[in-house]
């Protein structure tokens, strides 16, 4: 039962590595860059329900902050290690950079289960937090941001705290606030639209026409469904799509050769993206085991659901036809299944920059809370199209330039930007 | 034409009662008062006496006393007659006759019914015990004007009762040898000898004689009461002896009670006459004795409520007579009905005496409701099953248990063609009146059911009835649902459970509560802004942080139905109710996940019972729902957000139902939480209760004991277990417990279980399962499933079983494989974890999926699988059930299972 310990950081640290070796980075940039700039362990005490008192132990890691504020979720969750955080908060400074957002990458994290915490002591763990960093947070510094089991109202909760200790309003020191109290417009169509964007752009530069392609997508939350919603507008035909039943505990594929009708499946959907097998079947859909979306005769294959899912064996199901994978979801490709694909020459919009969307309306979230001024849907959207466009371009134009696959330009490109900004501030 | 018929004589009935009950009441109201002479009095009572008489036109009555005569005017004396003789001290001082004038149909008495026979009894009852009160009073009085008393007027008093009422007499000589021992008067101590044989004294005082007491004659107790009053007048002045002799002459009046007290063969219809007769005489200014008025609570609690000494003895702190009294309002029973309300019924209106008078409330556990409730007395049952000659069905109960699940459908379906006793039919027709169209709930409540240690929790059915249109469709709606309940007695699961618990051979007696159903009409429908059930202890806890006592409260939207059964696609809210703040469901995917999404209630249209979407109701009546704001919240972008009464969109936003405003912003949970702990305090054991709210107020629907399993010790968990031994871990939601001498493992594969692609081959299952439930040795064999056995709605979710298919297992497991966005709900609080817990069936829920989890597959895989040997004709599905031989497969060795709740660690090994 011995099971080798997994360092994340370790991972993380070995995945720059390769980068840097092809950059051929200098031994200061690497130091620099294989660890977090700033790094706070510090302690949290919450004066509990029943009167007594609990210390939690809480961290913000601040990668790198060349290119701009470091900008990071804060997540509670009980198995929590600073490693964990680390690597995500490296993970963060690439996201920001390949999107072309003036951002930085940090994480952070409170060691602690909600599951066991009343909703007051979870405010006074959010309150206590922002008092012991509010020094070396804000909104032109640093800036969290909700993440695994934390939401909205947490985010408020540290907005409030934080402001009532600076003694002026500053919205931009936190994002994913609810739209009314700070939020942005257009962030739920956000990473989906952006998804859609990434392959516009991919469809262009294999001279193919949106309105002559045909798609499969796993999963139906979220982000497939404005994905779907986008790519129907820009001509193309969507003909399977799979969703987990929650009744049954296992996914189907909704298929529909002549292509599926967005506003029907949207009607019998619950708000899981749970499509109501028996009505789509009046439909006209057919049901198929969920794991045919990926044997699909498609041009364009978009997972949006879980991790692996294009493994080794799926991975030889993928039909011939098949020129675009878009990664909605992140990581649905297994190294395995990344090197069958190349050899079956598809072309991979890799995860964290087709998925960068979310990302990039948090920036546009931030930039509007600084200026006092909110925008109207449209206009979030249609910057959102212009920030993904530019990203596309220059990962793309980056691969053919140096000859890698599109992953791997979109890893190296963001560590030359932020190795680059390093160098020009004279750091390393 | 023929119910028509039926219904014109009942009304017709009622009438004659209720003009006979009036002229009862009127002739009381009249004797009592003081003011009017008895020549006047006598002279108005001929007036009022004809109107009680089913034709008063030609009604006249005549009063004869003392030679003198009083009579209504245009007197005439016919051969219609009805008379009664005014007999006071033995002697006939007058009569009473009753006459019409004219011919009249022939009835019981000539043209008279019996029940004015009845009446003209009653009413020179009355006349009597007027006569002798004014007597004893006028004496007294005379007393009262005379300041300087004299010595004889107590003498008076006693001669006056040794003519009329001997054995008055003796009863107060003997009150008066106690009194003046009381006084420590010392020559008193003499007189108690009178009252001892005379042989105790020679045989030395403890040494029981074996000859029978000498009785004595009337003449000896005389000459005994004058020399106590000889004594008595030496030491008391004659106002302290006189006021003592009207007290108990007055308790006196009393002794027809003893009838009801000595005798527990009395039928309800007697006890509720005494109970009326004790009714009038109390106006007229009868005293108890305060050991008499408990003796005749403690009478009528154990012969109307429960024979059960524990229910006794907290009952009569907390019942009064006069309580009792008004329940006997609401009482159906067959004509010589011994029957009592049974368990479910005496325990609500205990608790909620308790919690009106408990010395532990305050304002929140006072503060509540519970709903318009009439009963069927238990015997109502058998009365049925003999007006509809059903004998043979009582031996249903010793029949095999495959036998009772084959036949139940057919005695089912018996019962709900069979018809009522007029009396219970007459009895329904005026609780349907009282209640209008108001929707009903009717309920079982078992003489065996809801004693402490035996709760028969949803082994009987409750029906919800929509009560409405003409009165024939309500009663034959009503007497339908009676039925059904009737015939669950003779279910498989409720004789099974007898068999376990011993209580086989008792009869059966079910009492049925009808209760209006709480809840307010919304458009078509008719339900409660929300209803649950909260139990003392919490034996499940989401989190360490919460602890047994601090309770489980299983609350829904609309009727309690769906916090009551086990639910297989939807999910009550969970609170423990001490601590409110750790909920089950934190993130925001949870809250929505795990939130009631379907709502339990009455169509008054379809006149139905029905389960709807919130999300639809919402969208119709969301606006009219009652206290909407405080069942759900506002779901916008990763947002929960209480709402506010005004700006609520149902078309538009997203609402779940989460309780938070209930919990957060009303005294809700103040009330339910000193409610319990009053109830507690006072049963001295864990409880559990029924609510439902309208909105406006809570209502306590049910209370009773909580299945009270023994709190088993945290097992101690080795660390070192041979890996070949080691079956399986666990470490979520643990209990306490240590299961030893395990000797087979029943295992549904979760897979293959998932593979059977017909409902036949899936249901197939739960009987083979309750086949090998009945084969393998009892509490010596562990079940192992997928999901959740004994679900009641998706069957691929769970073996499905009832409690009877596996009540037999030392441990229930279930098997749940862990997928991204599920955790299969665990069978917590419900009917059939009550019934685990009860029977001390130990549940233990299995993660094999999750990282430092033990799950031994090769164990699994390798054992032979002795299924085929055991069911030979289902061998086919020898694939998915395995049946390992634990004892065969491991050199004699037995399988244990250990259990830490406070670790949250459980594992099962082979004992080394």
């Amino acid at each position: 039962m011995t099971t080798k310990s997994y360092n994340p950081f370790h991972t993380a640290q070995q995945q720059f590595d390769k980068a840097a070796d092809l950059l051929e980075l200098n031994l200061a940039t690497r130091d620099l860059l294989r660890n977090p700039m700033r790094e706070f362990h510090f302690t949290i005490s919450v004066r509990m329900d029943d009167g007594t008192r609990k210390i939690f132990k809480a961290f913000r890691i601040q990668h790198n902050d060349a290119r701009g504020a470091a900008k990071g979720g804060i997540r509670f969750h009980p198995q929590e290690t600073v490693d964990t955080v680390k690597a995500l908060s490296m993970w963060m400074t690439w996201k920001t950079a390949v999107a072309d957002i003036p951002l930085g990458g940090g994480k952070g994290g409170v060691i602690c289960d909600p599951h066991h915490l009343s909703q007051f002591e979870q405010e006074q763990i959010c309150r206590g937090w922002i008092r012991q960093i509010y020094k070396n947070i804000g909104p032109f510094s640093d800036i969290p941001a909700p993440d695994v089991m934390t939401n909205p109202q947490h985010m408020l909760w540290m907005l409030d705290e934080y402001e009532t200790i600076t003694g002026a309003k500053y919205p931009g020191a936190i994002t994913g606030k609810p739209i009314g109290m700070g939020g942005s417009q257009g962030r739920t169509e956000a990473t989906g639209y952006g998804v859609i964007i990434t392959v516009r752009e991919a469809l262009k530069e294999l001279k193919i026409k949106p309105n002559k392609t045909t798609a499969s997508f796993q999963g139906f939350g979220n982000v497939s469904q404005y994905a779907i919603e986008l790519y129907h507008k820009m001509g193309g035909k969507t003909i399977c799509v799979s969703s987990w039943d929650n009744d049954d505990k296992k996914s189907y594929a909704f298929r529909k050769k002549e292509g599926i009708n967005l506003k029907e499946l949207l009607e019998i959907t619950d708000i899981f993206g749970g499509i109501d097998k028996n009505k789509a079947e009046k439909l006209g859909y057919e049901i198929l085991p969920g794991d045919t979306w990926i044997e699909q005769e498609v041009d364009i294959l978009i997972p949006a659901a879980l991790e692996n899912q294009i493994n080794e064996e799926t991975a030889t199901k993928i039909s011939n036809k098949v020129k675009i994978i878009a990664e909605g979801a992140n990581g649905p490709t297994t190294i395995e299944a990344d090197e069958i694909l190349n050899r079956k020459n598809i072309f991979i919009i890799p995860d964290f920059l087709a998925n960068a969307g979310g990302v990039i309306c948090s920036y546009f979230e931030q930039v509007q809370n600084n200026t006092n001024y909110y925008w109207e849907k449209d206009e979030v959207l249609s910057k959102l199209d212009v920030k993904m466009t530019t990203a596309f371009a220059s990962v793309s134009d980056f691969a053919k330039e140096n000859d890698l696959k599109m992953r791997e330009a979109a890893y190296v490109i963001s560590v030359n930007k932020v190795a680059q900004a390093c160098e020009n501030r004279g750091w390393v | 034409m023929e119910n028509n018929k039926i219904q014109t004589d009942l009304i017709y009935e009622l009438k004659e009662r209720a003009k006979e009950l009036n002229c009862m009441y009127e002739t009381q109201e009249l004797l009592s008062d003081k003011e009017k002479s008895i020549d006047e009095l006598f002279q108005h009572l001929t007036k009022i006496i004809p109107s009680g008489w089913q034709y008063p036109c030609i009604c006249f009555a005549k009063i004869t006393y003392k030679k003198q005569l009083f009579q209504s005017s245009n007197f005439n004396e016919t051969k219609w007659e009805l008379n009664s003789d005014i007999i006071l001290e033995n002697k006939t001082v007058g009569s009473l006759q009753v006459f019409y004038s004219e011919a009249r149909p022939e009835s019981d008495y000539g043209p008279f019914l019996k029940e004015e026979k009845k009446l003209i009894e009653n009413i020179t009852d009355q006349i009597k015990s007027y006569l002798f009160h004014q007597h004893l009073k006028s004496i007294f009085e005379d007393k009262h004007h005379n300041k300087k008393i004299n010595k004889s007027e107590s003498w008076k008093i006693l001669d006056l009762l040794k003519k009329t009422n001997p054995k008055l007499l003796i009863s107060i000589s003997r009150k008066m040898v106690n009194y003046l021992s009381w006084k420590r008067i010392s020559e008193a101590e003499k007189l108690f000898d009178y009252y001892n044989p005379s042989e105790e004294k020679e045989s030395g005082l403890f040494k029981e004689s074996n000859f029978p007491y000498r009785t004595k004659s009337e003449k000896d107790e005389f000459e005994i009461s004058d020399k106590i009053f000889e004594v008595t007048n030496k030491y008391l002045d004659e106002q302290e002896i006189l006021d003592n002799i009207s007290r108990w002459i007055k308790y006196d009046q009393s002794s027809f009670l003893i009838n009801l007290m000595g005798n527990g063969n009395l039928s309800l219809s007697k006890i509720i006459n005494i109970l009326e007769r004790y009714y009038h005489l109390k106006n007229q200014g009868l005293l108890l004795s305060p050991i008499r008025e408990k003796n005749l609570r403690v009478s009528l609690i154990r012969r109307l409520l429960s024979d059960q000494a524990d229910f006794i003895k907290i009952a009569k702190n907390f019942i009064d007579i006069s309580e009792i009294n008004e329940l006997t309002n609401n009482i159906i029973y067959p004509k010589k009905s011994y029957g009592k309300l049974g368990g479910k019924a005496s325990g609500l209106f205990l608790s909620s005496k308790i919690l009106e008078k408990s010395k532990y409330g305050d304002n929140y556990s006072t503060n509540f409701k519970i709903p318009k409730t009439w009963f069927i007395v238990s015997d109502g049952l058998l009365n049925f099953m003999e007006y509809n000659s059903f004998e043979n069905i009582v031996e249903q109960k010793y029949k095999d248990i495959d036998q009772v699940r084959k036949e139940y459908s057919y005695v089912a379906h018996v019962f709900k063609n069979a018809s009522f006793c007029p009396t219970i039919i007459k009895g329904l027709s005026k609780m349907l009146n009282d209640f209008g169209e108001h929707p009903l709930i009717v309920r079982s409540t078992s003489l065996l059911e809801d004693r402490q240690y035996s709760i028969f929790a949803g082994k009987y059915k409750s029906l919800f009835i929509s009560n409405q249109g003409t009165k024939k469709e309500r009663i034959d709606e009503l007497t339908d649902a009676i039925a059904e309940i009737y015939a669950s007695t003779f279910g498989p699961d409720p004789i099974e459970y007898r068999i376990e618990k011993d209580l086989l051979d008792y009869n059966e007696e079910m009492g049925i509560m009808i209760q209006e159903v709480i809840g307010k009409k919304v458009g078509k429908y008719f339900f409660p802004a929300f209803a649950g059930v909260s139990f003392s202890q919490n034996n499940y806890r989401w989190s360490s942080r919460i602890k047994q006592e601090d309770g489980l409260l299983r609350i829904v939207p609309g009727l309690g139905t769906r916090a009551v059964d086990r639910l297989s696609d939807d999910y009550p809210i969970l609170i423990a109710p001490k601590k409110p703040n750790l909920r089950t469901t934190i993130t925001i995917d949870e809250i929505i996940r795990y939130s009631p999404k379907n709502i339990d209630l009455i169509n008054l249209e379809k006149r139905s019972f029905e389960t709807v979407k919130i999300d639809t109701l919402l969208k119709e009546y969301g606006k009219k729902y009652p206290k909407i704001n405080q069942i759900v919240s506002l779901v916008t972008n990763g947002f929960v957000q209480q709402v506010q009464r005004f700006g609520m969109n149902f078309n538009k936003n997203n609402y779940s139902v989460t309780f938070n405003g209930l919990i957060n912003n009303t005294d809700f949970l103040k009330k339910i939480n000193s409610m319990m702990s009053v109830l507690q305090k006072e049963f001295s054991y864990p409880i559990d209760i029924e609510f439902a709210h309208n909105g406006e107020d809570l209502f306590l629907l049910q209370c009773r004991p909580q299945s009270y399993g023994e709190i088993s010790k945290p097992a101690e968990i080795p660390t070192n277990i041979l890996s070949n031994n080691f079956i399986f871990s666990a470490n979520k939601y643990i209990t306490n417990g240590t299961v030893t001498n395990i000797s087979h493992i029943v295992y549904v594969d979760p897979q293959k279980y998932s593979e059977l692609s017909g409902y036949n081959e899936l249901a197939t299952i739960g009987r083979l399962v309750g086949k090998l439930n009945k084969l393998l040795p009892k509490r010596q064999f562990i079940l192992m499933g997928p999901g959740r056995w004994g679900s009641r709605g998706d069957i691929k979710l769970g073996v499905n079983v009832t409690y009877s298919e596996i009540n037999n297992t030392s441990v229930l497991i279930e098997i749940a494989k862990k997928r991204k966005d599920y955790v299969p709900e665990l069978s917590f609080g419900t009917h059939f974890f009550q019934d685990l817990v009860e029977a001390n069936i130990l549940y233990l829920p299995l993660y094999p999926d999750e990282e430092n989890n033990v799950f031994n597959e090769s164990f699994f895989e390798k054992s032979p699988n002795i299924f085929p040997e055991l069911l030979p004709n289902y061998k086919e599905f020898s694939n998915v059930i395995k049946v390992i031989d634990v004892v065969a497969c491991s050199e004699g060795h037995f399988l244990n299972i250990l259990m830490n709740g406070n670790e949250n660690k459980a594992v099962a090994m082979i004992s080394e």
